[in-house]
This record gives structure tokens, C-alpha cells and sequence, in this order.
């Protein structure tokens, strides 16, 4: 059978489910932040299936956009990690609860 | 033919994704999402967007990933491997398959379109934004309907760049703690 | 004409403003700018009263408009206008040109002089005021004036004490006034003077109703308050705190005569039961005042009582019917007294700010000009005939007892009352002249003593010959077109007129002479046992030979001393208790009540706060099916 529309997001479906479920279970802060970006690599699958079975670029060039936004993201936010791990010496998410009431 | 390269590719992308999640070890972790990553860009070809499979490999993979493994390896060993937890495991898990339902069942809305339009390979003028797989149809599109975007997107990659640098400047506290000390309150 | 009005009443604010932004260290400058401001005022006053054709002005603008009430102001010009016009401007330019000397060492002149004309404002708003609460507006203002100007010393004690009982004694007073103002438009329907006049001349069975006694009681009690009538005179002699020129401006020529103009004002909304009690409270008050003014050392306080005892005899006349003869003393006193208490200021000066008569004496010699000047006001407030006050008090003298004559016998109380004031008045200024200037001097800045500058004589001699001249224009000696006597014409018919009236209702009586030989017998018979029991003694006499009695009259018949206790010990214990229950209500409703909520609420919301990311996480996705199910519907 010929994947379709439907198949294709399905895929983009799991994906997605499988990095959310990634952000809430890992306590390592440098993998949440790869699941998020597994996140963001679901979100471009679906756009560029749409894209191509409506026979429209825009979904594309719309990729184009998250691609760079994702780059530039995870660049400051890995800066951030490491500004915080030479404070506090840990990437351990339930350590870094400086935030608590 | 396509049909099987779709699955195959697409298991191996959700294994990878599951392989993401549940590795113990944070470099796994990134090699997994390497193979993940690659998947998707073998999608991309499958739907005929060479360019953004192109770009997947060497953007996305490529320099991403690298400096994610950059970062990993920077820190130490012992910090690396730090398990799920368990109490949360439950309810990720549920969470998780909550959400693969939910994605199926939203898959289900669209149309099953099985006979995938014949698309050029350059756009036509009657329809100018159409699909096409040249490279130049996404010069064509960044440049006259997503110009400000392209522009704006310019912008952004200056700020984070800008904000990296402050970022990661060492501070004078920084260079007199002892790594071995337990972190300051 | 309605613009000169405007102007008369704007210049003296703009020179207060002027003085508040920019003068308040240059003091000369400050003192300049106010006197040539006054002096303007009196130049423009005399062109409007000599230029007025003598038919009521009424101009009214809409201020302010709340629902069914157009609050407006306007002036409203009538004789009486005209008269009190008059008195205002000239007695204020030349009481300014004598602070120009008085004050001449003072360090505060700025301030001094920024208060005067803010009081020339207000004191012209009140003159000028066509409508109740525009009036009251002033009169408020006037109150404050009054309370900045008598802490002009603020550094003493007794000044800010006497400022503050000033203030808070004229509210009491206003309270009433106010609660009068709105009884007046809900009954009425309307504030302004003339919609009022219109309603009630004519139709007197209208001030037969409890709503006209009612308004007309409340509206008393603004009098009252301003006047210093029972029960709130204890205000005035405190006063005397201040510098002498206030004390004459305010205390004695216009604020609180600016009550018997209202007086004579609204006189056609007063009810003949307010009437009767002014006219018995006026009577009283005269009689009281003039006794205690014979037990007081101090040169102001003395002519406080006795600026006390005149209003009596004006709030006696209004009370009588006759307001015109009201407004007539009104201004005749306001030149005498005026002069009594310019004289007193330049004699305190020469004595190094010395106050106690008993350290004067022999003053006649040293200070000739304000010795002359000082001796015709006090005739004129003795009411010898052919001075100034003869002509006003003996007339309100006469109505009483014409009323005691056409009404019956408890009238001839009031003439009694007003005959005895008359024998007190010659006595305590006969006291006042003969310790102060004649015998021999008492102390040694007495003795050293000189006539003081031509800032402070000049004032002395241009009033004290109005003391002597102003009455002289109820003989119609019409001259220069628009003068009758010493007074532009056109004021002089709104007393003119009643007193020719009172005089041929008096000769058909046929007690004409035997009246008049009476009042001059008493008051020649006063000053001669004035100057023979207290001339030529050290002390006071009357302390010598009966203390007991000096000591009531000094105590103002402790007047002053019941009011202390009250305030002390009943309104502040309920003031005490008033604020604990309301600490007590407050601590409750807001203290336990909404603070209490509002500290619950965030210690619970703290609770959200718990630094790990995965919470937040959850609630994200919590937040994500929230906004889904809410855009599915």
C-alpha cells in the first residue's frame, strides 16, 4: 500500500509523542533539550507532508525557517547549560530547583 | 518500492527516537538521535524535498548534533549517566501513549490521499508556489513572499550569536570554585 | 462696569500669586507690589461708586454643572454692595501702607504681604459674591486668610494655638452655615440672591414657615462664627496674636463685619425668630464685652472686646430690622477702629512691642500725631456727637428703644442692654486713652518713646479724619458732583435714608432730645470717671479696689476656660473611643479580613513554585489540552 497523507503523520505523530514523553522522564537537562529538538524535527516531518500532497511550497519554506530557528536555539541553549553547570557543577534537573519557594 | 523504503525508514526513525529516550548514557543518546535525525532526512527524499533533506543531514545532524555531543563530552563522565526516573516513569508512559493515540487520531482527520500528484521540477507560472523540487523554487519563495521572515530570521541568528558569546564568557567566581565542593546555595 | 469689578476682584490674587512664586524672599518687593495693588483696588473702587448710575449690576457665568445644580459665579452690585466696596478698599490700602512701616524689621514681610492679598481676594469675593455658595466659598477663604495671617509668628506657640482655635471655631460656625446653604436650596430650589429675592420680597408669610426659621437659624450660625457672636466668640481676642495691621484689617474692619454684611444680605430670608435672637444676642453681647474689656491689660485685647461689643450693636440692629443702619456703624466703625488699632500699633512699635498699657503712659507728648489721631477715634467710638460713631450708634441706640416703645416692655431690655454697653464703651476707652496717652510714663521705653515714620502716621491721619468726618454725610451736603459729606453718593443712600427715617419716627415720639441728652450724658460721664478712677494710678484700679471682679472680667467670664475643659475632657474622650473602634473596625475588615485573604491566597499559590522543570512541564501540557478542549468546544 502506498503511504499517504495519513501514514506520514502518523509518523510525525509518534515522534512527537516519543520526544514529549522523552522531556518528562529524563532528568539528564542536555537530553530533555535533544527530545525537544526531536519535538521540532516531528513538526517539520508533518509540514513537509502536507506540504507535498497539497502541492504547495509554502510548508516548505516554512521547514526552511524551523531549521534555522532550532539552530540558533540550541546554540544559546546549550551556552545557557553550561553557564549554569559551572554554577552549580550538576545537569541534573531535579538539583536545579533553586527556583522552589 | 517506495512503499518499502517508508517503512523502513520510518521504523527505523521511531526506534532511534525510543532508543533517545530510554538510553542511559548521553552520548548514546545523541548517536541514537543521529540515526533518527538521518531517517527523517530519507523521509524527506521519499516526499521529494531534496533540499530540506539536504540541509536535515548537514544543518540538523551535522552542526546540531555535533555541538550537542561538543557539550556532552564537556562535562563529566560521572554527571553523564543519570537515569529515568521512576516515578515518573508511569505517567511519561502514559503520557506517551496518550499522546501516540492522539497523533493517530488526528492523522485519521486528513484525507487518505494514496496517488501522489505529478510534480515539476520547477515551478510554472500558473502556479508559482506549487511544489517543485528544484533548489531554486525555495530561492524563489525566501525571496519574494518570505522575504521579512528571511530577513528577520537573519536578525535572530545575529541576537543568538550575540547571546552565546555573553553567555559563555567566564565569570571571575567562576575560575575560583573547586569542582569537587558541593555547589553554592 | 462688570469688567472693573472683575478686575477689582482678580488683582489682588494675581499679586498673592505673584508674592507666593516669586517674592517670598524679597520682602520689600512683596510689600510694594501688594500696597500699589491695594492702592489700585481703591482707585478702581472709587471710579466704579463714582461712575454707578444706582441700578443693581447682576453678571452670572456657570462654573460648574453637577446634574440638576449649575454651581455659578457672578457678582451681584446693590448699595450695600457699594458701601461695604468702599469700606474694603480704602481702609485695606491704607492699613497696607502702615504695614509697610509696622513690619519693616520683620524677616517673613513676603509671606506677610502674600497673605494680605489673598485676603483682599477673598474678602472682595465675599463682597462681590451674587449666590450662597460662591459666598461660601470665600468665606472659607477669608477663614484661611485669617488662620495664615495670625500664625504669622509661628515660631510662638500662642500664635499657632490662637490661628488653629480661630480656624476651628469659624468651622463650627460654617458647619451650620453650609448644612443652612443646602436646606436653603432644597427648599428653595436655588442659591443665588436675586432668584431669592424675587421668591421671598413681598410675600413675608413665607418666613412664617419652619423650613425659613430652619434655614434661617443655620445660616445664623455662619454669623455667629465669623462674628464672633455667643457662643463662639472666644476666638477674637486670641487672634490679637498676630501682627497689629492683621488685627485691624481682619479682626476689626472687615472679616468680621464681613458676617453683618451678609447679614444685612440675605436679611430678607431671615425669619422674625432669628431676628429676635440676633437682636437679644447682639444686645447681650455688647453689654458683656463691654465689661470685660474693662478688665484687660493688653492694648489689643481691650479694643478686641470692644471691636466685640460693635458688632453686638450690629448684630443688635439687624436684629431690630434695620440692617441699613447695620451696614451705616459697619463702616463708620471700621474707620475708627481701624484707627484705634493702627494707634495701637504705632504706640506698641514706639514701645519696643510692648503691650501692656500699664507700661505706657505720657504718650500724648512724645507721639502728638497718633496721640490726635487716637483721641478722635476713640470719641467716635464713645459715639460723642458729630464724630463718626455718634451717628451710627446713637441711631441703633434710638431703634431700640423706639422698638421698646412700640412693642412693649421686655424691649426695653434690649435698650437697657445697648444703653449700658454705651456707659462700658466710654469707660474702658476712657481707661484705655487716659493710661495709654495722658499722665506720666510708666516705664522706660515708654519714656523714650518718638512719633513713629510717615508709613505708619499718614494711614493714622487719613482715617482718623473719617473717624471724625465719615458720619457727616447723613446731612446731604452733597459736593463735587458725586460726594455727599466725605463718602461717594452713591453709598451713602443705603444708610442715609433709613436714618432720616429713624429720626422722624423718633422726633414724632416726642423723646428726641431727652434721648439724645441721655446718650451724651452717659458717654461724657464715662470718660470723665475713666480718666479720675484709673488716670493717674500705676496699676488698674479696679484690680486694686476689687480684684474679684477684675478677675472675672480678665477671665472673660471663663469662657474660654469651659470651652478648654470641654474640648479636653468630653470631645476627646469621644474622639479617643470613635478612634479605637474604628482601629478595631479596620484591623478586622482589612487587617485580618482581605489582608488575611490576600496572604492565605499567596501561600497557597507559592505552593506552584517548585523549581523542577517536570511540574512545569506537566502543567504545560495540562495548559495545551486546556486551550485544544476550549478551541474543539
Amino acid at each position: 500500500m502506498q503511504p499517504g497523507l495519513q501514514a506520514y503523520l502518523t509518523v510525525a505523530g509518534f515522534l512527537f509523542a516519543i520526544g514529549f514523553a522523552g522531556v518528562l522522564l529524563r532528568k539528564n537537562t542536555l537530553v530533555i533539550f535533544m527530545c525537544l529538538e526531536l519535538m521540532l524535527t516531528a513538526s517539520t516531518l508533518a509540514l513537509v507532508a502536507i506540504s507535498r500532497f497539497y502541492n504547495s511550497m509554502d510548508g516548505a519554506l516554512f521547514v526552511f525557517f524551523i531549521i534555522t530557528v532550532a539552530a540558533a536555539e540550541v546554540a544559546v541553549g546549550l551556552a545557557i547549560i553550561v553557564a549554569l553547570y559551572r554554577r552549580r557543577h550538576t545537569v541534573q534537573v531535579d538539583e536545579l530547583n533553586y527556583l522552589k519557594h | 518500492m517506495p512503499a518499502f523504503f517508508f517503512y523502513f525508514f520510518s521504523a527505523l526513525t521511531i526506534l532511534a527516537a525510543l532508543l533517545v529516550v530510554l538510553n542511559r548514557d548521553a552520548v548514546n543518546s545523541a548517536m541514537c538521535m543521529i540515526v533518527s535525525l538521518a531517517g527523517v532526512a530519507a523521509l524527506f527524499v521519499l516526499l521529494q524535498a531534496y533540499f530540506l533533506a539536504v540541509l536535515q543531514i548537514v544543518v540538523y545532524a551535522g552542526a546540531v548534533m555535533v555541538l550537542f555531543l561538543f557539550i556532552i563530552m564537556l562535562l563529566d563522565p560521572k554527571t553523564r549517566r543519570i537515569p529515568v526516573s521512576e516515578m515518573n516513569m508511569v505517567v511519561g508512559l502514559a503520557a506517551l501513549v496518550m499522546l501516540a493515540l492522539g497523533a493517530f487520531w488526528l492523522a485519521r482527520q486528513y484525507p487518505a490521499v494514496a496517488d501522489l500528484p505529478q510534480i515539476p521540477e520547477l515551478p510554472t507560472s500558473q502556479a508559482p508556489m506549487g511544489y517543485a523540487t528544484a533548489a531554486k523554487t525555495f530561492g524563489f519563495g525566501l525571496f519574494t513572499r518570505y522575504l521579512l521572515p528571511f530577513e528577520v530570521a537573519g536578525f535572530l541568528l545575529l541576537a543568538a550569536m550575540v547571546g552565546v558569546i555573553v553567555l559563555s564568557k567566564r565569570t571571575p567566581a567562576d575560575s575560583h570554585d573547586d569542582p569537587a565542593k558541593p555547589p553554592r546555595a | 462696569m462688570s469688567t472693573m469689578l472683575t478686575a477689582i476682584l482678580l488683582l489682588p490674587l494675581g499679586s498673592a500669586v505673584l508674592i507666593a512664586l516669586f517674592l517670598r524672599r524679597r520682602g520689600g518687593l512683596a510689600a510694594a507690589l501688594s500696597t500699589t495693588v491695594g492702592f489700585i483696588i481703591m482707585a478702581l473702587s472709587l471710579n466704579v461708586l463714582l461712575t454707578w448710575n444706582g441700578q443693581d449690576v447682576h453678571v452670572s457665568q456657570e462654573w460648574l454643572r453637577f446634574g440638576a445644580y449649575a454651581f455659578s459665579m457672578g457678582f451681584y452690585f446693590n448699595h450695600q454692595t457699594a458701601l461695604m466696596l468702599l469700606v474694603v478698599s480704602f481702609v485695606a490700602s491704607w492699613i497696607q501702607l502702615f504695614s509697610v512701616g509696622y513690619m519693616h524689621d520683620d524677616e517673613a514681610k513676603g509671606r506677610f504681604f502674600g497673605g494680605l492679598s489673598i485676603f483682599m481676594f477673598s474678602i472682595l469675593g465675599i463682597v462681590l459674591a451674587d449666590n450662597l455658595v460662591m459666598l461660601f466659598v470665600f468665606w472659607e477663604l477669608v477663614g484661611f486668610s485669617s488662620y495664615m495671617l495670625i500664625a504669622h509668628y509661628y515660631k510662638t506657640d500662642f500664635a499657632n494655638m490662637a490661628s488653629k482655635k480661630a480656624f476651628i471655631v469659624n468651622r463650627v460656625g460654617d458647619f451650620g452655615f453650609l448644612l443652612g446653604i443646602v436646606w436653603c436650596w432644597s427648599h428653595y430650589g436655588t442659591v443665588s440672591l436675586i432668584d431669592l429675592h424675587t421668591k421671598l420680597v413681598g410675600h413675608p408669610e413665607l418666613l412664617g414657615t419652619h423650613h425659613a426659621i430652619g434655614i434661617s437659624l443655620l445660616l445664623m450660625c455662619g454669623f455667629v462664627g465669623k462674628s464672633a457672636q455667643f457662643p463662639l466668640q472666644v476666638w477674637l481676642t486670641d487672634a490679637m496674636a498676630g501682627p497689629t495691621p492683621v488685627s485691624a484689617l481682619i479682626h476689626a474692619a472687615t472679616m468680621v463685619a464681613a458676617g453683618i454684611y451678609f447679614l444685612a444680605r440675605v436679611f430678607f430670608l431671615l425669619s422674625p425668630f432669628t431676628l429676635h435672637w440676633i437682636m437679644w444676642s447682639g444686645a447681650a453681647m455688647t453689654a458683656f464685652a463691654g465689661l470685660c474689656a474693662l478688665g484687660q491689660t493688653d492694648i489689643k485685647k481691650t479694643l478686641a472686646y470692644s471691636t466685640l461689643s460693635h458688632l453686638g450693636y450690629m448684630a443688635c440692629a439687624v436684629g431690630l430690622g434695620y440692617p441699613e443702619l447695620a451696614m451705616f456703624h459697619l463702616a463708620m466703625h471700621a474707620c475708627f477702629k481701624a484707627t484705634l488699632f493702627l494707634g495701637s500699633g504705632s504706640v506698641i512699635y514706639a514701645c519696643h512691642h510692648e503691650q501692656d498699657i500699664y507700661k505706657m503712659g505720657g504718650l500724648l507728648k512724645k507721639m502728638p500725631l497718633t496721640g490726635i489721631t487716637f483721641l478722635l477715634a476713640s470719641l467716635a467710638n464713645c459715639a460723642i456727637p458729630l464724630f463718626s460713631g455718634g451717628y451710627s450708634k446713637d441711631s441703633i441706640i434710638t431703634a431700640a428703644f423706639l422698638k421698646g416703645h412700640a412693642e412693649g416692655s421686655v424691649y426695653f431690655g434690649v435698650y437697657v442692654l445697648v444703653l449700658f454697653g454705651a456707659l462700658c464703651t466710654a469707660l474702658y476707652t476712657g481707661r484705655l486713652f487716659s493710661v495709654v496717652f495722658l499722665g506720666k510714663a510708666r516705664s522706660e521705653e515708654a519714656s523714650h518713646a518718638h512719633e513713629s515714620s510717615p508709613f505708619m502716621t499718614i494711614p493714622l491721619v487719613v482715617l482718623g479724619l473719617l473717624s471724625l468726618g465719615g458720619g457727616w454725610a447723613v446731612y446731604g451736603w452733597t459736593w463735587g458732583g458725586h460726594f455727599t459729606g466725605l463718602l461717594p453718593s452713591s453709598c451713602v443712600v443705603v444708610f442715609a435714608e433709613a436714618f432720616n427715617n429713624l429720626h422722624e419716627a423718633v422726633e414724632k415720639s416726642g423723646a428726641a432730645n431727652i434721648l439724645e441728652a441721655v446718650n451724651i450724658a452717659i458717654a461724657v460721664a464715662g470718660l470723665v470717671v475713666a480718666y479720675l478712677f484709673y488716670g493717674r494710678a500705676q496699676t488698674d484700679a479696679l484690680a486694686a479696689k476689687s480684684p474679684g471682679a477684675f478677675h472675672v472680667l480678665e477671665r472673660h467670664g471663663w469662657f474660654d476656660d469651659i470651652y478648654d475643659w470641654y474640648v479636653a475632657q468630653v470631645q476627646q474622650r469621644v474622639a479617643d473611643i470613635v478612634g479605637a473602634v474604628d482601629l478595631l473596625l479596620f484591623k478586622f475588615t482589612f487587617g485580618w479580613g482581605s489582608g488575611g485573604l490576600a496572604g492565605l491566597t499567596g501561600s497557597v499559590l507559592r505552593r506552584f513554585q517548585t523549581g523542577s522543570i517536570h511540574s512545569y512541564v506537566y502543567w504545560f501540557l495540562a495548559g495545551v489540552i486546556l486551550f485544544w478542549a476550549l478551541s474543539v468546544g
